[in-house]
């Protein structure tokens, strides 16, 4: 079985080597019929044609045999056909002249295609180490900074739930309720952290796998809203979509998911509990998505490198905005994928997120 | 006293077992738990459960073979539970007859509102006149929908599509099990028509459309509406 798929491949290029040398020699011979029938004196011409048949065979056949086959042939066509005396082998000087240049031409094309093979290899060899060794940098940036991220709530929930097992007996119910919803809120930091994460799995080489389906924005924008309203119930959002139903091509998970990221953010980073405003606005090419809030926004240091984020670069986490890189360098991803684009800044009163998603 | 009902909770996590089966306990059920779906089987088998919760990635067999299984001699309500995020697991294991899912991890109320509404479907009490819900108001009878008192004016295909959610409110319904209801089997799988005529009675029913009150998108799965509280 896997003998006879190696063999197949080489079988068909060869056979394809075959017909390919058959009609440029055809093509050759054709064209030199035409030409001795229509200049009967200009023969010596004849063996350029036949010399530019031989070279073409010689660049895109495989190996050295059909281009030296070929010239062989060339040389005897040329004798038998076109050199007095016609139709009758004759050995002249012509003769072994013509067989030596055809024979040095074909060689000599041959090993240039050969070199040209190799060197191809192993440019492409390199790259492939390079992007390799890129994806492997990437990859580890990642794990350090997920790990650092996930111990943070970790070391909480394991505070928290080590101090209700010790000292449960001298606390009192609310100071239980408080420790216990640290917990909850941990934990549930970690579980969108691990939604980012799967989605990471789906990154390969350094693009994103992404299904796309033509969805209704209005359903994704509410299933989104509605899971960050179960994270924060108290969170106040405001939501405006076109009155007009928009099919749009995309990812509904992942699009789904960079709405929860943006929003999530909003509420965690702005450092206000005012509304949180989502406005979808169609234009003619594609759909535009804001997700603003009017908290204290983006702060000069954190606008530099938004959205490569923390998660991606050597520098180490800072704290402050534990898990924000990470969450932002997803956007970012599965919007580039999209072939959309995202951009953070400031407005007047605030932070807002701008993406746009196209409709091809 | 021993009439309580008994909810066989099929999971291969001895952590997440012991947890449920708690939760189950605390709020006045029978709680009991299988750890392989050849045991969950044959404990639906002896014990009939009035409820089964059924993890869909055990070790012995796939769940969706244990639904089919349990669905050859029983319909009781079958909640499937999964870690898996893809939703074509989820839109299999409801088309092989699953009733509801659920997806880890979840909360206590969640899981108990999921629980409630199955059984709900599995004994209805009284054929249902009307439907309501949250100023919602649907009359089967006098096939009437209005909202606070306002009439609400809808298609024939909108109607059915709205009726067919309200009998079935709570649970979610595949975009496949609504088409091949409401425009018959033959129809493509293209839901497109589902999409459209989901978008004009959002328009007429819910305040913003991207905040719902009534009918609920599950991306990628189909749509749930929202519980029937006139029960």
């Amino acid at each position: 079985m896997n003998r006879k798929q190696r063999v197949l491949p080489i079988l068909k290029q060869h056979l394809h080597s075959i017909l390919y040398s058959l009609i440029c020699l055809t093509a050759a011979t054709l064209f030199s019929l035409l030409f001795r029938e229509v200049i009967p004196e200009g023969t010596s011409n004849i063996s350029a044609i036949y010399l530019l048949a031989v070279i073409i065979i010689s660049r895109c056949t495989v190996k050295y045999i059909y281009g030296i086959a070929s010239g062989l042939i060339s040389v005897i066509f040329i004798n038998f056909f076109f050199s007095y005396p016609y139709y009758r082998i004759n050995f002249t000087l012509d003769f072994i002249v013509n067989l030596a240049v055809m024979l040095a031409a074909s060689v000599f094309v041959c090993a240039m295609k050969a070199n040209l093979a190799k060197q191809e290899n192993m440019i492409k060899e390199r790259e492939r180490q390079l992007s390799e060794f890129k994806i492997e940098k990437l990859r580890a940036n990642l794990l350090r900074a997920v790990s650092h991220d996930i111990r943070t709530p970790l070391t909480g929930i394991m505070g928290n739930s080590s101090l209700i097992l010790e000292k449960g007996s001298i606390l009192s119910e609310t100071e239980k309720t408080a420790l216990v919803t640290n917990i909850y809120e941990d934990s549930s930091w970690l579980l969108n952290m691990v939604e980012n994460l799967l989605t990471i799995t789906r990154i390969k080489g350094d693009k994103l796998s992404i299904t796309v389906n033509e969805e209704p924005v209005e359903e994704v924008v509410a299933e989104a809203l509605q899971k960050v309203k179960k994270r924060y119930p108290d969170s106040e959002l405001r939501a405006v979509v076109p009155d007009e139903l928009i099919m749009l091509p995309m990812d509904a998970v992942l699009i789904e998911q960079v709405i929860i990221n943006l929003i999530s953010n909003a509420i965690e980073h702005s450092g206000s509990s005012e509304y949180i405003d989502i406005i979808v606005r169609d234009t003619p090419h594609a759909v535009i998505f804001t997700v603003r809030d009017y908290g204290g926004g983006i702060s000069p240091r954190m606008q530099e490198g938004l959205f490569e984020g923390s998660a991606y670069s050597d520098s180490g986490v800072s704290d402050a905005y534990k898990g924000m890189g990470i969450g932002l360098s997803i956007c970012k991803t599965i919007i580039t994928a999209h072939h959309g684009t995202i951009i953070g800044r400031n407005h007047s009163d605030g932070a807002e997120f701008i993406f746009t998603l196209p409709k091809e | 006293m021993n009439n309580k009902t008994k909810v066989l909770f099929v999971e291969d996590e001895k952590s997440v077992s012991n947890f449920v089966v708690t939760m189950l306990e605390a709020n006045g059920y029978k709680g009991m738990s299988a750890a392989t779906g050849r045991e969950g089987v044959s404990m639906a088998t002896s014990f009939c459960p009035d409820v089964v919760l059924l993890d869909l990635g055990l070790p012995d067999m796939d769940g969706c073979e244990v639904i089919s299984q349990l669905r050859s001699w029983s319909k009781t309500p079958i909640i499937v539970i999964s870690a898996r995020t893809k939703e074509l697991d989820k839109v299999t294991a409801l088309d092989v007859g699953a009733d509801d899912y659920i997806t880890k991890p979840f909360g206590s109320a969640e899981l108990m509102a999921r629980i409630r509404t199955s059984l709900r479907h599995s004994h209805p009490e009284t054929p249902d006149h009307v439907y309501k819900a949250q100023g919602l108001e649907i009359n089967f009878e006098k096939r009437t929908v209005s909202i606070c008192g306002r009439d609400i004016h809808l298609t024939q295909i909108e109607y059915r599509l709205l009726t067919l959610l309200a009998e079935n409110s709570g649970r979610v319904l595949t975009y496949s099990f609504i088409m091949s209801t409401i425009w018959g089997p033959y129809i493509d799988d293209n839901n497109q028509i589902l999409r459209v005529n989901m978008a004009n009675i959002r328009r007429k029913i819910e305040k913003n459309p991207a905040q719902p009150q009534y009918v609920f998108t599950e991306v990628g799965v189909g749509y749930r509406m929202i519980e029937n509280e006139n029960v």
